[in-house]
């Protein structure tokens, strides 16, 4: 089995689990012991290639491959001097080449292909481009400001969040333990037999249940930023309309099976109203009149007067 | 108004053959349910149809006397809202179930309700002039135990259309309208009597009250040796609707035939049915209505009186001075 092990003091993660494995810019392995003992003073040198490290650039150990630690490494590096991005470019020819030309950095120096001369490459192109980098530098950290204020806005919601979910569970074991008192209080006080206590204990305890599953199915029902609850489909196709017929008011038809009955209007004009007994000023104020009683007597006297035919 | 009224979609009947079914229906559910009760009995005990109206047409004349008598003056309108109740109940119930005696009174006293003539229980009561106090007491006990149960055999109707308005309307258009008439209010009087006679029949059963007012002053002119007909062609616009005046013509036709075979049944015959009757309520009625009064005693405070003494009060108590 070929386990991850520190090359110097020979101890492998399989002996030893709490192995912590640390990498430097040169890409080979030490277990922390070590970096500890050999690196008292701050700097040494690496004991399988011999290049000069510091303790503090010492890395844990992320990938199986310690080379990839080095890639990542030495990326950030590079990075940090070809941090220019696609729109500083006029074409996507020469950004392609750009990124290429990146890749090609990072190649060598995590390989050791002429190390050297990548060096100069870079410290050149540092030079030349000295004003972009700066640019680009305060522009990207501003961008990871941004970015890390909002993570933040996110982690303290979260923690919000918990700590009112917290609470909720407090506040209901609360609730479950004051029932129970209640009902020890019941059962040392009462005359009322206990199975009838119990059962009012159990009533209400259910009822405790009830109220809290129906609090979650609230919360539960989440909706999205933009106010529509989850799972509903959004029809965007225009809401079909619906015709409606206007309502058409019809005449009520009353059969009265009778002659016809003169309008209350036109009783005084027809002269029914002298054959009545007049309305006296007493009676007007409650707002009778004649004419109401004589209407009354004649609608009474014709309706249903005629047999209904057939 | 009537046309959309209770009484002329539940209350009239197509003729008086119904009304005789309807009774003779009540007088076999009664018979039957005593007979089911297994006491010992036999058929002749019991009232027959023929008993049972004779009794019946007694008690409403009854009635029409008490109302008439009554003070204050009782409204026509009242009265004839009475006796349309008393009508009504005992077209599906048996005189034998319950005791006209009882159930005239409470007609005539929810009348005076529904019809808004205002008299407290115990004035009510206090018409029964030949009554103590006492005794006025135990009438009024039974006039309101029986109330709800008469409010319910007339199934909530209570709204009576009775033909005296009409007959008001009649006179009105037939002064404003039919100048050949030279003195309509002469016709006042006999009409009048007409309506009263009228209620004592089943006609209220059978016509709209409209009908039956226009009989009565028709009758009214004919005897004043008045023709009315073109009242009828010209004012009501009958003249090219024969079919309808004639059907007009066989409505008060009918009308005056009923009116015609009204009698008032024979007092002897009247005794004989009610010796019949109180033999029946004394053997029968008692347990049923002991039953009841039980339940209504259960609030106690009502009836503390033994109920024997329901016996004492007779008809012949009631009696009033012949009119």
């Amino acid at each position: 089995m070929d386990d991850q092990g520190c090359p110097r003091c020979k101890t492998t993660k399989y002996r030893n689990p709490s192995l912590k494995l640390m990498v430097n810019v040169c890409g080979h392995t030490l277990c922390e012991s070590c970096v500890d003992m050999l690196f008292v003073r701050g700097s040494g040198n690496c004991v399988q290639c011999d290049t000069p490290l510091r303790k503090s650039n010492f890395r844990v150990q992320l990938f199986e491959d310690p080379t990839v630690d080095k890639e990542v490494e030495i990326r950030k590096k590079v990075l940090k001097i070809y941090n220019k991005r696609d729109f500083d470019f006029s074409s996507l020819r020469e950004y392609n080449d750009y990124l290429e030309q990146v890749e090609e950095i990072v190649y060598n120096l995590t390989n050791n292909i002429e190390v050297e001369r990548t060096k100069q490459i870079m410290e050149a192109y540092q030079r030349e481009n000295r004003d972009v980098i700066q640019k680009n530098k305060a522009k990207l950290t501003r961008e990871q400001e941004e970015l890390e204020e909002l993570l933040l806005l996110e982690q303290q919601d979260n923690e919000q969040r918990r700590l009112e979910t917290l609470q909720e569970e407090q506040r209901q074991l609360q609730a479950k333990r004051k029932n129970k008192q209640a009902l020890l209080d019941e059962l040392e006080r009462s005359h009322v037999p206990a199975t009838i206590l119990l059962a009012q204990h159990k009533d209400r305890a259910t009822q405790l249940e009830n109220q809290i599953e129906k609090q979650k199915q609230v919360v539960k029902t989440t909706i999205f930023s933009t106010g529509i609850p989850m799972g509903q489909t959004v029809l965007l196709q225009p809401v079909a309309r619906i015709a409606e017929v206007l309502y058409s008011y019809k005449p009520i038809e009353i059969n009265t099976y009778g002659p016809p009955v003169p309008e209350l209007e036109q009783l005084g004009r027809l002269g029914y109203l002298n054959h009545v007994r007049a309305a006296q000023p007493q009676d007007m104020a409650g707002g009778y009149t004649s004419g109401l009683a004589c209407h009354r007597a004649i609608q009474d006297a014709f309706s249903g007067l005629f047999p209904p035919l057939g | 108004m009537f046309y959309n009224s209770s009484q002329k979609k539940c209350w009239t009947f197509e003729n008086e053959d119904t009304l005789e079914k309807l009774r003779y229906e009540a007088n076999q559910k009664y018979r039957n349910k005593m007979l089911a009760s297994g006491k010992p009995t036999v058929n002749s005990l019991f009232l027959d149809a023929h008993e049972e109206d004779v009794l019946f047409r007694h008690y409403e004349k009854r009635l029409l006397d008490f109302c008439n008598a009554f003070k204050p003056v009782m409204p026509k309108s009242v009265v004839g809202t009475a006796i349309m109740y008393f009508r009504r109940f005992y077209l599906n119930n048996s005189l034998m179930e319950y005791h006209p005696r009882t159930i005239m009174l409470t007609c005539a006293y929810l009348s005076c309700k529904v019809d808004e003539f205002n008299v407290s229980s115990t004035q009510f009561v206090g018409n029964l002039v030949q009554e103590n106090a006492s005794g006025q007491e135990r009438a009024l006990e039974q006039i309101l135990e029986y109330e709800l149960l008469l409010i319910q055999q007339l199934n909530f109707h209570l709204v009576v259309h009775n033909p005296y308005r009409p007959m008001e309307g009649l006179l009105i258009d037939l002064k404003t309208r039919y100048p050949l008439l030279e003195n309509p209010e002469s016709l006042r009087k006999s009409a009048d009597d007409f309506l009263t006679r009228a209620s004592l029949t089943d006609i209220g059963l059978l016509f709209p009250p409209s009908q039956i007012a226009m009989t009565a002053i028709m009758n009214s002119a004919s005897r004043a040796g008045l023709s009315m007909e073109s009242y009828l062609t010209e004012c009501l616009g009958l003249k090219d609707n024969k079919e309808t005046l004639s059907k007009m013509y066989d409505a008060m036709r009918r009308i005056k035939s009923l009116m015609k075979r009204y009698e008032l049944p024979k007092p002897d015959e009247v005794n004989a049915c009610k010796v019949k009757l109180e033999r029946i309520h004394a053997e029968f009625c008692t347990n049923t209505n002991m039953k009841r009064k039980r339940g209504y005693e259960d609030d106690d405070h009502v009836a503390k009186e033994p109920r024997m003494t329901e016996e004492e009060w007779t008809d012949e108590d009631l009696e009033l001075d012949d009119l």
